[in-house]
């Protein structure tokens, strides 16, 4: 194999597929990424891929004119570190033969010692997901969505899962799909968001479908995403799920594949932690509030988390204020665009609420509340839904 | 098939009217009486020993010497230079209830002297064989013999100075008696506390003392408290006692307090060498011994005791000695404010004094990995076997056993960091690995790693301990301990301005548990409150928590293990829900699992604030458990392990 690699295009593709690969493992193939260049008709590919056996990736690198085909296995971290170290060429040339694999630059020559490229294990494509194969069964739905919209789907989810590994929290998101609605569901136990969007067709597959997919194949899925309005596939399986991301119709030829296993277990049900009978709403310009509760947060610490908001009906005010012992106290007095209600007190995690409004878009959302003790519910139009539970201060 | 029914009059008539014959009451042979009082001031030779040595103080002995054969269950004899008893009062001095200390009731309210009973003597004649000689100031010297209830006529003798009263074959008319005795060995032990209590309390006596011919004891004499208590407890022990008085602040009481107390590095597993002195009186006070506890509650681990020598001077009237036959245990006529002012006095005490253990300490004054000492002094001495007693036993966990071995690896590893280059990735985990597909946090160059290094005054080795440097030397700090405290002290303070912030949950986290667990769950609810955990039966065999502190939640504590955990230690028999015992019991558990672990990568800027705590947190050279939280090597120790010294 001799492949001349975009400097660039090369290190952003090895970042990303290193991203996956496995970094302890007694399995030290798992810790390499493969590399695999095609020539057909004059038109090279270079592939990669990497998997820590939960989460697959391939991506095709741009910019690359294939010499020879062939396929390598290696070590991620050192092809990572040196193209990244050769920061002063435009172009690298990877010359593999055997196990080894060699990175050419102009003053520099490394030979990093891999894996025969057979020990990698295999990685299902797109196809073979949606068919089934001898060790998994046929997807129980296919469908296609714009790469602009499951990046938004992702973006307004994805914050309110839980960030350590514990029994009570679930670190995945519900990905919920009916007919042309997908919905997508992530709570830490403290706050949930839910964020909708439409299909431009149902796809295949009967009735609705749902599944937990792990925060990290997100993650991953996140940043392949490029231009909105390339499509992305999907297929949901019994225990796996995978994205070709820019394929065509049936999936054939994806720029990037990413396939990770799902979480198991089920999800809290979530329509039942969403209040219905809220009595109070404001309408606030999102950047207003979400100013003043940063504000309003600089004098909180870990002992002290809370901001306390009180509204003020007659007034048409909100005070925001924070207390840390031996710290100091913050006070922000905004003014309301609409109140409908009486005047309420409550205790929110400040980063609960600006993390939500970051996800928002439009710059108007509504905030519904019923007392000091019950959730708080954010909303920005139909597609964002999200609930906040209190803190109680003292 | 009736089994008859006696009659009430037949089963009271069953036993013969001859068998209620009742022995008649009738007055004790004083032998007999004197025996009985003995059983309970004279149990052994340390009984003995520790009457005789109260009356030689008494009659104003400046100069004491005690010789023991057989741990004194053979030979006692204690001489002393005081003021002697005349010829014509010898026999009385053998006599119960004959004293010289006491002559109305109304002076048993303000005993001043150490023995006032007038009943040691008896009570020892009666189970040993006693000679007195003594020459009192314009007298003839003259002696006495007794044994039993046998008395001997007053004979001249050669005496030059005060007293000298021999005691022989103990119990030697009680052979039951003499058969419980220990060994030699045993008894000699326990009659040198004896000595050595007095010992302490009477700084100003010479004290000398022979076992078998050997000397074991000598103090000189004029000495004061500060001196005599090292020249018993051992000078190389000095640098682990602080010092704790208080005389000023309860002057106005008429109390007084000085003592030395041990660092936590030389607590032991029983309260043996904790001594307190009432007005000059060796006693167990179990209200002193509390007060000393909770000076140093979090400071040594429970089930282990601080060593301590305490005086407590206060008026005669303040006291009642007379409440113990053996004069062992006293009545405070105001217990509280005796309690307060050990607690208080020791507590601040404890709190200026830098306890970071050394090397040296930790391991005894001449630990063997620095290889033989400078040969024995007076190794065989009596005072450093009392100073070993001392510290003996360190617990396990606390060392004992310095390893030397990880601290040398620790600092190679400090020495060679700046020449190594890590590989990026490969030793930080998983959570803190940098996003290799952001440029922003793609792994360090080595230029900017050996740039960071020369700069740091600390280190992080193993992910456990943190290296540091102070004026002393060497200091290192276990980060989980010293963590683990400040979050304790900080959660204590908190916790007493008002409940902890709680997070409500969407749905209750669900603990499944047992349904006795889950009864006990209402007694807990004060306690939970103020915790900010809002918990409640779901099942008779479920708890939910409906919302849990902040705090523990940015933390990374999983509410359903932590109450699990909670209900188990809730269902311990020693755990009252309302106390302030149960209350630290949480606390301590909240501040385990919030502070940062073993194994945990800590920035710099973490390290830095780690470090800071050291001086800001109170008791923060323990950890809740009464580990230490830190260690330190001083420039001493270096230089002797380097064999500069």
């Amino acid at each position: 194999m001799r492949v001349v690699c975009d400097r660039a295009a090369l290190l952003e593709a090895v970042n990303l597929v290193s991203g996956v690969v496995a970094s302890r493992t007694p399995r030290p193939q798992l810790t390499c990424v493969r590399l695999d260049a095609t020539s057909e008709d004059g038109v090279g590919t270079l592939v990669l891929s990497g998997t820590d056996a939960e989460t697959s990736m391939r991506l095709a690198v741009d910019r690359v004119d294939v010499e020879r085909a062939g396929e390598a296995l290696v070590p991620a971290d050192k092809l990572r570190q040196i193209i990244q170290a050769e920061d002063h060429e435009s172009t690298l040339t990877l010359e593999a033969d055997g196990d080894s694999c060699q990175v050419l630059g102009t003053d520099a020559r490394f030979r990093v010692l891999g894996y025969p490229a057979s020990d990698f294990p295999a990685i299902g494509d797109f196809k073979s997901a949606v068919k089934g194969s001898a060790e998994s069964a046929p997807a129980r739905a296919v469908f296609t969505h714009n790469a602009g919209d499951l990046s938004e789907l992702i973006a307004r989810t994805i914050f309110a899962t839980a960030r350590e590994n514990s029994r009570y929290a679930i670190n995945g998101v519900l990905l919920h799909k009916d007919g042309k609605k997908v919905e997508m569901v992530a709570t830490d136990g403290k706050r949930l968001a839910l964020a909708r969007s439409a299909l431009a067709a149902p796809g295949a597959g009967d009735g609705p479908v749902k599944c937990i997919v792990p925060t990290k194949a997100l993650q991953h899925l996140q940043k392949l995403l490029g231009d909105d309005e390339e499509p992305v596939r999907l297929a949901v399986g019994e225990n796996r799920i995978t994205f070709a991301i820019g394929a065509s119709e049936d999936g054939e030829d994806p720029r990037a594949l990413l396939s990770s296993t799902l979480v198991e277990g089920a999800f809290p049900p979530y329509q039942d932690v969403i209040p219905k009978d809220q009595d109070k709403s404001i309408t606030f310009d999102r950047d207003l509030l979400f100013s003043a509760v940063k504000r309003a947060a600089l004098l909180t610490n870990e002992e002290s988390r809370g901001v306390r908001l009180e509204f003020d009906s007659a007034g048409k005010k909100l005070r925001l204020s924070s207390r840390a012992p031996e710290m100091g106290e913050a006070n922000v007095e905004i003014e309301l665009k609409e109140y409908k209600g009486d005047g309420v007190e409550i205790g929110f995690n400040p980063g609960f609420i600006t993390e939500a409004l970051k996800v928002i878009n439009q710059p108007e959302i509504v905030m519904e509340l019923k007392d000091s003790m019950k959730p708080g519910l954010i909303r920005s139009g139909p597609d964002f839904t999200y609930v906040v539970m209190p803190v109680n201060l003292q | 098939m009736h089994t008859p029914i006696p009659s009430l009059a037949s089963i009271h008539w069953a036993v013969p009217p001859s068998t209620l014959q009742r022995p008649a009451i009738r007055v004790l042979p004083p032998l007999v009486a004197d025996q009985i009082a003995a059983g309970e001031v004279v149990e052994r030779p340390a009984s003995v020993v520790k009457e005789l040595l109260e009356n030689a103080l008494d009659a104003g002995a400046t100069r004491i010497e005690v010789e023991l054969a057989q741990g004194g269950i053979e030979l006692i004899r204690i001489t002393d230079d005081g003021a002697g008893i005349p010829p014509d009062e010898l026999p009385l001095a053998l006599a119960a209830h004959a004293t010289s200390k006491l002559r109305d009731a109304e002076e048993l309210a303000r005993i001043g002297t150490l023995g006032f009973r007038g009943e040691a003597l008896a009570s020892i004649t009666s189970v040993a064989r006693v000679r007195i000689r003594s020459v009192a100031p314009g007298h003839e010297p003259s002696e006495i013999e007794g044994a039993g209830d046998q008395r001997s006529a007053v004979r001249p003798a050669a005496v030059a100075r005060g007293t000298s009263i021999e005691v022989r074959t103990l119990f030697f008319n009680t052979p039951a008696r003499r058969r419980f005795l220990r060994t030699p060995a045993t008894e000699q032990t326990r009659c040198m506390e004896v000595v050595r209590d007095l010992a302490l309390a009477h700084p100003a006596v010479a004290l000398r003392a022979l076992c078998d011919g050997r000397e074991t004891l000598d103090l000189r004499a004029e000495q004061g408290p500060r001196a005599r208590a090292l020249a018993i407890l051992g000078r190389e022990l000095e640098d682990n006692l602080v010092e704790v008085h208080a005389d000023e602040q309860h002057d106005a009481r008429g109390v007084s307090l000085w003592g030395l107390v041990g660092t936590p590095a030389v607590a032991r597993s029983n309260a043996r060498a904790q001594r307190v002195f009432v007005n000059g009186r060796a006693v167990r006070d179990p209200s002193i011994q509390h007060a000393l506890r909770e000076a140093y509650r979090g400071l040594i681990e429970p089930g282990r005791y601080p060593t301590a020598v305490l005086m407590i001077d206060l008026p005669p009237d303040g006291v009642d000695v007379n409440v113990h036959p053996a004069k062992a245990e006293v009545r405070f006529r105001d217990q509280g404010m005796v309690h307060s002012l050990v607690l208080n006095t020791v507590r601040e005490a404890l709190r200026r004094a830098d306890l970071t253990p050394t090397l040296a300490h930790r391991t005894g004054a001449r630990p063997a990995i620095f290889g033989p000492g400078d040969g024995p002094t007076d190794t065989a001495s009596d005072a450093q076997s009392f100073a070993d007693y001392f510290r003996r036993d360190l617990p396990a966990s606390t060392g004992g056993r310095f390893d030397y071995q990880a601290v040398r690896d620790a600092l190679d590893r400090v020495l060679t960091m700046g020449s190594k280059v890590e590989p990026a990735g490969d030793a930080s985990d998983e959570r803190e690995r940098p996003d290799p597909a952001s440029p922003e946090a793609a792994p360090a160059t080595p230029a900017s790693q050996l740039e960071a290094l020369p700069r740091r005054d600390h280190l992080q080795v193993h992910q456990s301990y943190v290296v540091a440097q102070d004026d002393d030397g060497v200091v290192i700090v276990d980060q989980h301990a010293l963590h683990e405290r400040a979050m304790f002290e900080a959660l204590h303070a908190r916790i007493t301005a008002g409940p902890l912030e709680s997070q409500s949950l969407l749905t209750p986290a669900v603990v499944d548990t047992s349904s006795e667990r889950v009864t006990r769950l209402e007694e807990l609810t004060p306690l939970l409150e103020r915790l900010g955990i809002d918990a409640a039966a779901l099942s008779p065999s479920t708890v939910g928590v409906r919302a849990f502190p902040t705090l523990l939640f940015s933390r990374g504590v999983d509410p359903i293990d932590f109450m699990s955990e909670l209900l188990d230690r809730a269902d311990a028999d020693a755990f009252v829900p309302d106390s302030e015992e149960a209350l630290r019991e949480v606390l301590d558990m909240m501040a385990c699992k919030a502070a940062v672990k073993a194994g945990d990568r800590l920035t710099d800027a973490e390290i830095g604030a780690l470090l800071e705590l050291r001086g800001s947190v109170e008791r923060s050279t323990s950890c809740p458990h009464g580990r230490p939280t830190s260690v330190r090597l001083t420039l001493a120790d270096l230089e002797r392990l380097f064999e500069r010294r």
